[in-house]
Formats: structure tokens, sequence, C-alpha cells
């Protein structure tokens, strides 16, 4: 349904998304995740016909963005970052106008108004002023006006920003069913959001596709290395568990009374708890944990975007 | 016909929205309380002569062109400009809604708006018939299509300004200064010698043109004709600016 060939896009001198390739199919629901500032925003925007590449493809439901803009933005859902909306308009009236330029007609304009309201928790809110709200609100406002044509694809952008855990785990499920029947794209920079509702998920950093696939095969691949924890008493065994071949990083905490947790990284994968063990008790050092924690997608993620949070370019 | 219904929608919103707006019912109250200080000025000095108050109100005074020069620019100006800056132009732009819709929607809006401010002064105009005469209709007609294509104009140059504009104060700014330039730089023809460049410079004073033909009842074809080409020219310009988004 979605369809991202060699995009690229530079404002003046900044290369905000460099030659970015990926496809979401149809129903798929898919996370697009990226430190603030990598180019998601961005790349959405060029999605939804906003904004023009400066080059590449990009085809929504098999059509090109550029040249059938008004067709492409027909099939949309489009929630963005800063959830736009008319201040002075009352909730219901905005979505009423809303459905009406994305073509809802009349007849069907009050119940599928209704509906989407329902859908995103916003009926009790619905006479009132859109500049009154909460941010949680407002959010879910912006939500509603992405479904209420009932698209066949979504695009959101940080659906869950500004919304309490309650809110949270309300506006997950909304999406979990959404997807259903629904293609949807969301970005994020938050994993377990997106871990809970997507069955792919594109990492980008500074403007690159990095990772593209399940959250269980990136786990596999994309080169995070296994971790051992242990629990120790003696600094010569920390020192040795440095030393040992393969380990990439320890980290160490002090747990008082001279006991020590070291975390190591091994950039082999494969289980190095019987390694450990050893050279610890070669040391001579006395241990009283071990164990090696399963690695998450949040692992993925910051070994492959690691020491870049904020970066120029992008969206403000 | 899908167009057509898009175009009638945001047309409805954007007209709503002027009554939405508490800045524009103060520049409804200055225009009112300026359109009125000029009509009775104009009685004042014309000392009851009907056809000299008409033409004095409707084109001759200075306040009438303080209000044609300064208030399209001032309910042109946040057009744009504001829903860029306030981020609502990207749900709005990517609605199946073409640029183009988007711009004559909103000059249809102002238009709609500038015509309300401009009808009540012909309520003033029944005021003459207490000095026993009603003012020649055809110079009124003129008079008054002169008004609608002064606003034609320079609301779609407000349009425009507004477009490449990064807020509000900057649009209104950039507006009244293309409304002051189009209006004094062909003045400047009075300092010249008689010739062909005075000629030529005359011939493009909107000042003139009500003058000498809208306010003496002639509706010369070929002026309406650069009018609307004027509007239809400022309005490409703005929605090839929307189109390049280069400020979003």
């Amino acid at each position: 349904m979605i369809e991202v060939e060699h995009l690229t896009k530079r404002y003046g001198d900044v290369l905000a998304v460099k030659d970015v390739s990926f496809r979401v199919g149809e129903g798929e629901v898919v996370g697009f995740l990226g430190p603030n500032g990598a180019g998601k925003t961005t790349t959405l925007r060029i999605l939804t016909a906003f904004l023009p590449a400066t080059q590449g493809a990009v085809r929504v439901a098999g059509r090109d963005v550029l040249s059938r803009s008004v067709e492409v933005r027909a099939q949309l859902g489009y929630l963005p970052e800063s959830v736009p909306l008319y201040p002075e308009m009352r909730v219901e009236e905005y979505l009423r106008f809303r459905a009406a330029l994305k073509g809802v007609l009349r007849r069907d304009a009050r119940a599928r108004v209704l509906s989407a309201l329902e859908r995103c928790g916003c009926l009790d809110v619905r006479r009132r002023m859109i500049g009154k709200l909460s941010k949680g609100y407002r959010q879910r406002v912006g939500l509603a006006d992405a479904i209420v044509h009932d698209p066949p694809i979504l695009i959101l952008d940080e659906p869950t920003s500004g919304l309490d855990p309650n809110q949270r785990i309300e506006v997950r499920r909304l999406i979990a069913s959404l997807g259903e029947n629904k293609t949807v794209l969301l970005s994020s920079h938050i994993i377990p959001e997106v871990e809970a509702v997507a069955e792919r998920v594109i990492i980008i950093r500074r403007g690159e596709v990095v990772a593209d696939g399940a959250p269980g095969q990136l786990l596999k691949g994309a080169g995070v290395g296994r971790r051992v924890r242990v629990e120790l008493k003696g600094e010569a065994a920390a020192g040795a568990l440095a030393r040992l071949p393969g380990a990439r990083s320890v980290e160490r905490f002090e747990l008082g009374e001279g006991w020590l947790r070291c975390e190591i990284e091994f950039s082999e994968p494969g289980d190095q708890r019987e390694r450990v063990a050893r050279a610890v008790l070669d040391a001579g050092a006395a241990l009283r944990e071990l164990c090696a924690p399963s690695s998450s997608l949040e692992d993925v993620f910051r070994s492959l975007t690691a020491a870049d949070d904020e970066e120029p370019g992008g969206a403000r | 016909m899908r167009g057509i219904r898009t175009l009638l929608i945001l047309t409805g919103r954007e007209v709503e929205s002027y009554f939405f707006a508490p800045l524009m019912y103060l520049v409804l109250a200055v225009f009112l309380v300026l359109n009125g200080l000029a009509f009775s000025y104009s009685l004042i000095d014309m000392q009851g002569n009907v056809d000299a108050t008409v033409r004095s109100f409707l084109g001759g005074s200075i306040l009438f062109w303080i209000n044609i020069l300064f208030v399209p620019p001032l309910l042109t100006m946040r057009l744009i400009a504001e829903e860029r800056r306030s981020g609502t132009l990207e749900g709005l732009m990517t609605a199946p809604v073409t640029d183009v819709a988007v711009v004559v929607a909103k000059y249809l809006g102002a238009l709609t708006f500038y015509v309300a401010l401009w009808a009540p002064s012909i309520v003033y105009l029944l005021v003459l018939k207490s000095y026993g005469a009603l003012p020649d209709g055809g110079i009124l007609a003129t008079s008054y299509a002169g008004i609608l294509l002064l606003g034609a104009l320079l609301l779609a140059i407000g349009v425009f300004a507004s477009a490449v504009s990064p807020n509000q104060i900057v649009a209104a700014i950039l507006g009244m200064v293309f409304n002051l330039l189009l209006f004094f730089a062909p003045l400047l023809s009075l300092q010249m010698p008689r010739g062909r460049l005075r000629l030529a410079l005359e011939h493009v004073s909107i000042l003139f043109h009500f003058q000498n033909s809208f306010a003496k009842g002639i509706l010369d074809t070929g002026l309406v004709a650069v009018y609307l080409i004027g509007a239809a020219i400022s309005l490409f310009l703005a929605v090839r600016a929307l189109e390049s988004r280069r400020w979003s």
C-alpha cells in the first residue's frame, strides 16, 4: 500500500532524509522508529503529499503522491505530530467540517463523526471548544479526524505523545483494533509503544533506514550482542571480565559492602554465562548472581541509534 | 462536481471564521467609523449638492482611500500565514483538496466579508433623499462596481502577501506596502512634464481610474479586465507560494 523508493529530502544544505526505501503491505501495522530529528516526520510529510521529495518515488495505494496527490490524500488518514486543530471550533463541528472536506456525504456525516468520536473516547467533549481541551483530548480529536472518513491507510505521527499512561493504553488498543482492517504506519520514539502494536518496525537514523523487520528478527540480527549480568565481590575479577575475549563493554554498578554488579556485552552471539563464571572464580572473587537478560527491541534501537539523541535537520 | 463541493465547504468555513475572529470586529468597527466620517464630511463640505457628495464619499475623500488601501490587508493577513504558523496548514493540505481550492476559498471568504463591510454604506445614501434628491443611479452602480473591483484586486494581493509571510503581522505590512506602491507610484506622474511616460503612469493609477471612470458612471470593460487579470495573477502567485512550502 505504501512504497517508498530511494527517497531523499534536502532542506537547503541539510540532508534530512537520505535514500530511504521501504514498503508497507496491505493490512500491515508498521512502526517507524528513530530518535528525535532522525527524519521521521519529514518522511511522513512526504508520504502524505504535504512536502515534495527532493528525489525518489513514493506511491501510496498504487498512486504517485506527487502527480495524483489529491487521490492519494483521499485514501489517507493522517495525524500530524503537532495535531493542528482550529481552536475556535467545537469538536463535533470541526469533525463535520473535516468529514465533508474528505468527501463524506452529508447524509453519512453525522453517523461517521459520532462513531469516530466514540472510538477515540471524545463523545463527552463533542460540544466543547477545541481551544479549551486538554492535550490528551486534543490528541484524541486529531485521531478521530484521521479516521472520520474511514480511510484504508492510516499514517500516525507520534500518536501517543502528550497522553498519560492510561490514555496511552487506550490509544494503543484503538490502533490495534484499527490495524485489523487498515494499513497503519505509526512513528514513535517510545519503543514499548511500537512493540505492542506493530508487526514490523523500520528504524531510521540520521535520515537513513538502519533496520527493517519483525521485532524478533531484528533481535537476532542487528548486531546486538548477548549480555551477561553478574554480581561479584572483588575488583580484580571485574578487570578480568573486561579482558575476556569478545567482551565489548562492561558496565559497573557499586552495590555496597564491596559487591559489584557488572553487565558485560559480548559481540558474538551464544550463551556466555559459563565463561563469565569461570573468569570470576579464576580471579578468586565471590559470585552471588549470574544471569543473561534477554535483549529487547530497546537494545536494538539503542545499539543502532546510539550517540545521537538530537540532531540538526528534520522537522521543527 | 466534487471540486465545486469542496470549494463551497472551504469557502463556508472561511466566511464563518471571520465572525469568530475578535480582531475582525475591530476592523469592522474602525471601517464603519471611518466610512461614517467620510460621509458626514462629504455632506458638510458639499453643502447639500447630492452628486458632489457622492463623488467625494466614493472615491474623493482621503478616508475613502484609507479604507480601500488598508482594510484589505487586514482582512487577508491571517489567511495563509496564520495557518502556517499554527501548523493547521498541514491538516488542511493533507486533506484531499487542491492548493487552488484552498487559495480561492480563502479569497472568496475575504471578498464576502469585504462586501459585508461596504453594504451598510448604501444606507447612508438614502439619507441624501432628505435633501430632496437621490443620487444618479448609474454613477452609484459604477462606483460600487469600482469598489468591488478594487477589493477584488487588493484582496488578491493580500492573499499573496499572506502566502509568502511567516506570520500575519508581516503579511499585513507587506500587503499595505504593495497597496501603497500601487497607489502612489503612478502619482509621481504629477511631478513630470507632459509626455508619454506621464500618460502611461496616469493610465495605471487606481486613483485616476476611480475618479475618471468609475465615479463618472463609466464602466470600461478594458479596465474591468485589467483588475480581474491583476487579481488572477496575484492568486496564481499565492498558489505557487503555497505549493513551495519552504517555510513549513
